[in-house]
């Protein structure tokens, strides 16, 4: 008996071998006329003025850590929502809880939002 | 033995099907891009253009591939690979059609009904980030690396609505499974509405759309290629083959994001108002049921053409905006109202 998980790795097995598949194609069918020029940096058909790893925002990387909260707080209601509906049936606790938890998170975004932390100008 | 055979066919018809619409819907881009602009479009490789598609495959085929000295040579190669091997396989547990009894043997429409199937699509979506990242980090070129940064930025702002909204499905099904999802969609609701997920989830349709628009860098969320700022974004220093991956996984999971759509919001290969399925034979219903599903699918894979050619794009800060400010707010309501309506309702 399958489990159905084999048929996703077969899956994913397709779609890597078919993009293998696909550069490999164009590695064989494409030519290869090498020089210099065509091999430097696009910068809109002048020299090179700067180097392209210059400072970048801040911003970026507060993104980056907010999600990973939020991320990780969306899954964390996942196996609550599965099983809402008996919860639902025995009591309002199971209510409650989301409340305080989307609470607490909406409080979150608020703070993060007050701070500016999501302020691009 | 036969599960397995069935579990082949399955694999390889699907993936090549999902392909063969990404495939035309290059072509309907260019062509509706046309009709709505009142020009031509492409019209001369084959009747109506038809063969542009196969034209630009292999232009792309025969292409030199070119890594620019200045590039981290790992990084560049592999971008394209990790964006697009995710973006090919997502479609794996999406369903495509209700289910057709073959030899007494009744196969389901879905390559893999698994009970996790929204952890999947959340996760293989996920993944196309590095691609992106690695991609224009690796290209070693100034708009590459703020075309990657500004997609990276953007693709998780909009992964937590994104989730959220989804939070809101499992809320009213209770349950992981697309498949599942798909059957409780059957008949009406409230009696003259037909029983699809838009009906309950009209909020969370909305939160969803958005932020799959903005998941799949599309017009108007389109910023990290916007052309007239960073030239092409992550894929500025990209070509031959490895620009086509790109490309052609971002029209992949335009196909997904509508398959999904469909089998979530739009009643998956329900009628409204009949059950076809009372009606037909085993087998004339397998097929009649994937091609409702396909006909709602075109329609949104329309819809994203209508929108690309319609509104504006956003200014950067009111993506971030929208995202943080708008959407996981009302995500966030969404979750709480559809807690207390089931409470209320149970």
């Amino acid at each position: 008996m399958m489990s159905g998980f084999e048929t996703i790795v077969m899956y994913l097995g397709m779609s890597l071998l078919v993009v293998i598949l696909m550069l490999g194609g164009a590695y064989i069918l494409g030519p290869s006329r090498p020089y210099a020029a065509k091999h430097s940096t696009y910068e809109c058909g002048v020299p090179l003025l700067d180097p392209s790893r210059t400072r970048y925002d801040v911003k970026y990387f507060l993104v980056a850590i907010l999600f990973l909260v939020f991320d990780l707080e969306t899954i964390l209601i996942y196996p609550l929502a599965v099983r809402y509906r008996e919860l639902a049936a025995i009591g309002w606790g199971a209510f409650f809880e989301i409340f305080i938890f989307v609470g607490v998170l909406l409080a979150g975004l608020v703070y993060a939002i007050k701070k500016g932390a999501i302020e691009w100008d | 033995m036969d599960d397995w055979l069935i579990a082949i066919i399955k694999v390889v018809g699907i993936w090549v099907w999902v392909l063969l619409i990404a495939v035309v819907m290059t072509w309907v881009e260019r062509r509706g891009a046309a009709l709505i602009q009142d020009r031509p479009g492409p019209n001369r490789a084959g009747p109506w253009g038809l063969f542009q598609p196969l034209a630009d495959g292999i232009k792309l085929f025969t292409k030199e591939e070119i890594i620019p000295t200045k590039a981290q040579k790992l990084l560049y190669i592999i971008g394209p690979l990790l964006f697009s091997v995710p973006a090919f396989s997502a479609y794996a547990v999406v369903p495509f059609g209700d289910k057709i009894v073959l030899g007494g043997k009744e196969i389901i429409l879905q390559v893999s009904d698994v009970n996790i199937g929204f952890l999947y699509i959340l996760a293989i979506g996920s993944m196309a980030v590095y691609g992106v990242i690695l991609g224009g980090w690796g290209s070693n070129n100034k708009y590459s690396i703020l075309g990657g940064l500004r997609s990276t930025a953007q693709m998780v702002s909009y992964e937590v609505p994104l989730g959220l909204a989804l939070l809101g499905i499992v809320f009213v099904y209770g349950t992981f499974s697309l498949r599942d999802i798909s059957l409780a969609q059957q008949g009406t609701f409230l009696g003259f509405l037909p029983n699809w997920g838009i009906f309950k989830q009209p909020l969370g349709f909305i939160l969803f759309i958005v932020a799959a628009y903005a998941e799949a860098n599309r017009v108007p969320f389109d910023l990290p290629e916007a052309e007239s700022e960073i030239v092409s974004g992550y894929h500025t220093e990209y070509g031959s083959m490895r620009l086509g991956l790109y490309l052609f996984g971002e029209y992949v999971n335009l196909v997904t994001i509508s398959g999904i759509i469909v089998a979530l919001y739009f009643g998956s290969w329900h009628m409204p108002y009949i059950d076809l399925g009372a009606y037909l034979g085993p087998i004339s219903w397998g097929i009649v049921s994937f091609c409702i599903f396909f006909l709602k699918v075109s329609f949104f894979l329309w819809m994203f053409v209508w929108v690309r050619w319609t509104l504006p794009r956003f200014r950067y800060d009111q993506v971030m905006g929208l995202g943080w400010r708008g959407l996981i707010p009302l995500a966030l309501f969404n979750i709480f109202i559809t807690a207390l309506f089931i409470q209320l309702t149970v």
